[in-house]
């Protein structure tokens, strides 16, 4: 009973936070709703298993993007400047395109018959351990590639936002 | 909860995404709108993992992965919207129209 209640309050956050992310004018508003709904998520990912994702989701997400988009967002728009006017055309279309895609995922949700498997594996193969044996075996190129990705896009981003020279 | 309702908050997520990458004209919101669309896929894939698939370590390793990417992403993407500040002074995606003559 806790428990439902629980999970109830984490996919409330995923939504309201979401809510506010979508239709706020103000950015630091929308922002502020982004790390609710990814703080929302972290808890389900915790409901579904997995400690560990759910601690790099509050990391890096919340601790690290979320705060990198406010920094950003401070050194590039004045907080003072004025949202723009809705423009109401265009949210309506953002509607009935999110609208037609939810009806058609739920519709195909539900028709789907998806292989259950009876019972949760053991609790060693969801173990933090298991996960950083297959990091660093099965998954040992994906691990290395990622790296390198991560380490070109902060060389990246530093070439591209620095000062030119003059 | 069962698979078919977290596949559901999952679509109703992306959907909400869908409407702030739509619907915005701020670079940074269009950023944010496309954050949770990716968030909206990693909930897919991780109650699929829980669900689904016998060996839980795959949809994990999955959703770590996208997570560093997401990283790796929004680095670039908020290199590229000072930089474009820099140039035009505003961050509204419609006024960058300087190639379209």
């Amino acid at each position: 009973m806790l428990e439902q209640a629980v999970i109830y309050t984490f996919v409330a956050l995923v939504l309201i936070g979401g809510f506010m992310a979508a239709f706020s004018r103000q950015i630091l508003y929308a922002i502020i709703g982004l790390g609710i709904s990814l703080l929302g998520l972290a808890g389900l990912f915790l409901n579904l298993g997995s400690p560990f994702v759910a601690a790099m989701q509050v990391l890096i997400y919340i601790g690290g993007i979320t705060v990198a988009i406010v920094f950003a967002m401070m050194l590039s728009i004045a907080m003072s400047i004025r949202p723009p006017d809705p423009d109401t055309r265009k949210l309506g279309f953002a509607i009935a395109c999110a609208v037609i895609f939810f009806g058609a995922v739920a519709h195909l949700i539900r028709g789907a018959q998806f292989q259950e498997i009876a019972s949760p594996a053991s609790e060693k193969a969801w173990s933090v351990g298991a996960l950083g044996h297959a990091l660093l075996t099965h998954y040992n190129v994906v691990f290395e590639t990622l790296s390198l990705v991560l380490l070109l896009a902060i060389i990246g981003a530093i070439l591209i936002a620095r000062k030119a020279s003059t | 909860m069962t698979l078919d309702s977290y596949l559901l908050v999952g679509a109703a997520l992306f959907s909400l995404g869908l409407i702030g990458a739509l619907s915005h004209r701020n670079l940074i919101a269009l950023l944010i709108g496309i954050e949770l669309m990716m968030n909206a896929a990693s909930l897919n894939l991780m109650a699929f993992n829980r669900f689904v698939v016998t060996d839980p370590t795959t949809g994990q390793i999955f959703v770590l992965i996208i997570i560093g990417l997401a990283a790796a992403e929004v680095a670039i993407f908020l290199s590229i919207i000072l930089r474009i500040y820099r140039a035009y002074h505003d961050i509204d995606a419609e006024k960058l129209t300087k190639l379209s003559g």
